[in-house]
């Protein structure tokens, strides 16, 4: 059977308890009905069954998922690994969720489901996250809250904090301080933000100026390599291209993969199949088709309009864009299509963060070299003291 | 003390490749139907399949991401200028099974190991006897698997040439490209053995063995500048097939820029002494 893996972003439902800004995601109250959850099941295992693939990653979102409820978890997963056990196949399931509506009832299923861990999301400063009622700093006070009560039950919690403007307003120490020393994380990943969804207002102030942002990534980046990085925290994707600069097996974010359209699919809680979450919340014109309504989906996947362009891109970019000539084309091949839509209107043009990602890279190999070197260094120490004390050696 | 001998392993069409049952050989498959016929049921000699003319079919290379079997592909290349960006769909047949993507010394040539590199794909550039504009390819190519440091997987032949200027017996170009009729024998859709790169009707000089060892044994009897080129163990007249009178002043510069990134390698190496493996075997702290 096949290494590779298929991974689906399912959104059990688009309903959200909390009301950020920059939001991209058409909120609706539908939720994914048990009753679905098997045919939702049969429909995946179908799909792998007949790409040989063994295993297929589950990553839960919304919306919030937490809305669900542990309950109906429990139920969900019981119809799903069962089902996927019968078929000598696995899923391996996944929970981001924003936190607000975490309590220890959920500890069970998050241990039993999710292998005790979960990721969530903050930003620092926070000033988009809000709660219904109290805005950005309420909803701060109550995640903070959730967060520690989280970490207390054992569970494992990784950030994603997406920048904005008033983060490299603050600067990279400070928000790197925010992250380890005021939350005690030891495992965030920072995101560069895009105005996806439909064009409006707040979310059109999202997109950042290359080189500022370029510059706070940069900062970021040295901070974490003097006082993380030795220490076992863990900074995505700075990690990751650490990994793959010093010659490691690397696990780079989504946005860099070779091309995304052979990796994973979202679906929602209706059922539409899409790209990402980003295509399936936001982006109709872009739906690949309905999973409910389809009984194949290796068929619509093989056959959708929209699939073929995504499947195309990287193979365009290289054709007509100067990806070719960039020596970082293997750890990125354009970046990322949605971030690339949403700025631009179309797919086929390389990501408007490039320069960012250039000088990550660089810096990223930069700082991989000086790993090398120090690894080296206790090398080239003893062969100086040899050499020092060897009288037949010429110096 | 015998020395074992291999039998050498037949290049055939897919048709011809029924019969060859244990014998060790490669089946050349041209349509999506031979592809999946040699994925799904592969005859025990089978080494592996050279692909061709098939990048612009996209459900072939979903097929091949099947992991029924883990048979060995060579992808090879018609018109790299225009094939280059096809490369992208072998990404997921990448993950079940080893591939190799061939290229001829051609317009596009550099074009296609960048994103071959990128992807982490070992290459064979198949040089021939390459024109003027052809090597300008090779040597923009050689440049960029010399000292692009995100380059992983080996780009033949610059890499064995590499070694074998480093010491490391890697055999000559008609080896290492897989044209040697002693280790490779290459059939025409007739079942007629073929020497590379010909298609006349005399192919009487491959029946017996050792047509390396005779054709660079005739070119310096004739004469040609193999007899004082310094770099004729590599090359044992390799560009001087199928046309002798090919002159090699361009493909001579390839083996001196080879040549030399040899040498600073082999200083390198030299200046890692014997004190330097005693220093590295003794025990050390983990270092982050």
């Amino acid at each position: 059977m096949s290494e590779r893996v298929f991974s689906v972003i399912l959104l059990p439902t688009s309903d959200c308890n909390v009301a950020c800004d920059y939001c991209f995601e058409h909120k609706e109250p539908h939720r994914l009905s048990l009753v679905l959850v098997p045919l939702l099941t049969r429909r995946l295992l179908d799909h792998i069954e007949n790409e040989n693939i063994e295993e297929c990653e589950i990553y839960w979102q919304g919306g919030e998922v937490m809305i669900m409820g542990p309950a109906w978890f429990e139920d969900a997963r019981k119809i799903m690994d069962r089902a996927a056990a019968e078929r000598g196949r696995r899923f391996v399931h996944y929970l981001q969720t924003n936190l607000i509506g975490y309590s220890p009832a959920w500890n069970r299923v998050i241990r039993g489901m999710f292998n005790n861990s979960l990721g969530t999301s903050m930003d620092y400063p926070n000033i988009h996250r809000k709660l219904f009622k109290g805005g950005a700093a309420a909803y701060t006070e109550l995640w903070s809250r959730k967060l520690h009560e989280a970490q207390a039950a054992g569970i494992a919690v990784g950030v994603i904090a997406v920048l904005h403007k008033g983060s490299l307003e603050v600067g990279p120490e400070r928000f790197y301080r925010y992250f380890t020393s005021e939350l005690g994380l030891s495992n965030f990943q920072v995101n560069t933000p895009f105005p996806g969804g439909p064009a409006h207002e707040v979310e059109g102030g999202f997109q950042l100026e290359s080189i500022e942002l370029a510059e706070f990534m940069v900062g970021l980046f040295d901070i974490w390599i003097a006082e993380g990085y030795s220490s076992g925290v863990s900074v995505a994707p700075f990690d990751a291209l650490i990994d793959h600069f010093t010659g490691e097996q690397a696990r780079l974010p989504c946005i860099w993969k070779e091309n995304c359209s052979n990796q994973f699919i979202s679906v929602d809680a209706k059922g539409t199949v899409a790209q990402c979450d980003c295509w399936v919340t936001s982006y109709p014109e872009y739906f690949f088709g309905n999973m409910f309504q389809e009984p194949d989906l290796t068929g619509m996947l093989k056959t959708s309009r929209a699939r073929r362009e995504f499947v195309e891109r990287p193979k365009r970019l290289v054709e007509d864009e100067d990806c070719l000539s960039c020596r970082y084309l293997s750890i990125c091949h354009g970046g990322c299509p949605v971030r690339t839509y949403s700025a631009l209107g179309t797919m086929m043009a390389k990501d408007p963060y490039c320069e960012v990602y250039k000088t990550v890279f660089a810096c990223a190999e930069a700082h991989a070299g000086e790993i090398l070197r120090a690894r080296a260094a206790p090398i080239i120490s003893l062969r100086e003291r040899h050499t020092v004390g060897d009288p037949c050696v010429v110096t | 003390m015998s020395e074992e001998v291999h039998p050498p392993i037949s290049i055939l069409p897919s048709a011809l490749a029924e019969t060859q049952g244990d014998r060790p050989f490669v089946a050349i498959v041209r349509s999506r139907q031979e592809l999946c016929r040699w994925l799904s049921n592969p005859l025990p000699g089978l080494r592996w399949l050279q692909v061709e003319g098939m990048l612009g079919d996209p459900e072939a290379w979903r097929e091949a991401a099947h992991g029924d079997s883990n048979i060995p592909l060579d992808v090879v290349l018609s018109d790299p200028a225009l094939e280059f960006s096809h490369l992208y769909r072998l990404v997921d047949a990448c993950a079940v099974r080893p591939i190799r993507v061939t290229i001829p010394a051609a317009p596009g040539l550099t074009k296609a190991i960048r994103l071959a590199a990128a992807l982490q794909l070992p290459v064979r550039v198949l040089p021939g006897q390459p024109s003027a504009a052809a090597l300008e390819e090779l040597q923009d190519a050689l440049q960029f698997y010399l000292h692009e440091k995100t380059v992983d997987a080996p780009v033949e032949f610059f890499h064995s040439v590499l070694a074998n200027m480093c010491d490391c017996d890697t055999g000559s170009l008609w080896t290492i490209l897989e044209e040697d009729p002693d280790a490779f024998r290459h059939y025409d859709a007739d079942g007629r053995a073929r020497v590379p790169r010909t298609s006349g009707p005399d192919q009487s000089e491959i029946t017996s063995n050792g047509f390396v060892r005779n054709h660079l044994s005739h070119l310096v009897a004739q004469g040609a500048e193999c007899a004082t080129c310094p770099w004729q163990r590599p090359c044992s007249g390799y560009f001087k097939w199928p046309d002798p009178a090919y002159s090699c002043e361009g493909v001579k510069q390839l083996f001196f820029n080879i040549q030399t990134a040899g040498n600073e390698i082999r200083q390198d190496v030299a200046s890692f002494t014997e004190a330097d493996k005693e220093i590295l075997s003794e025990p050390r702290e983990a270092t982050p």
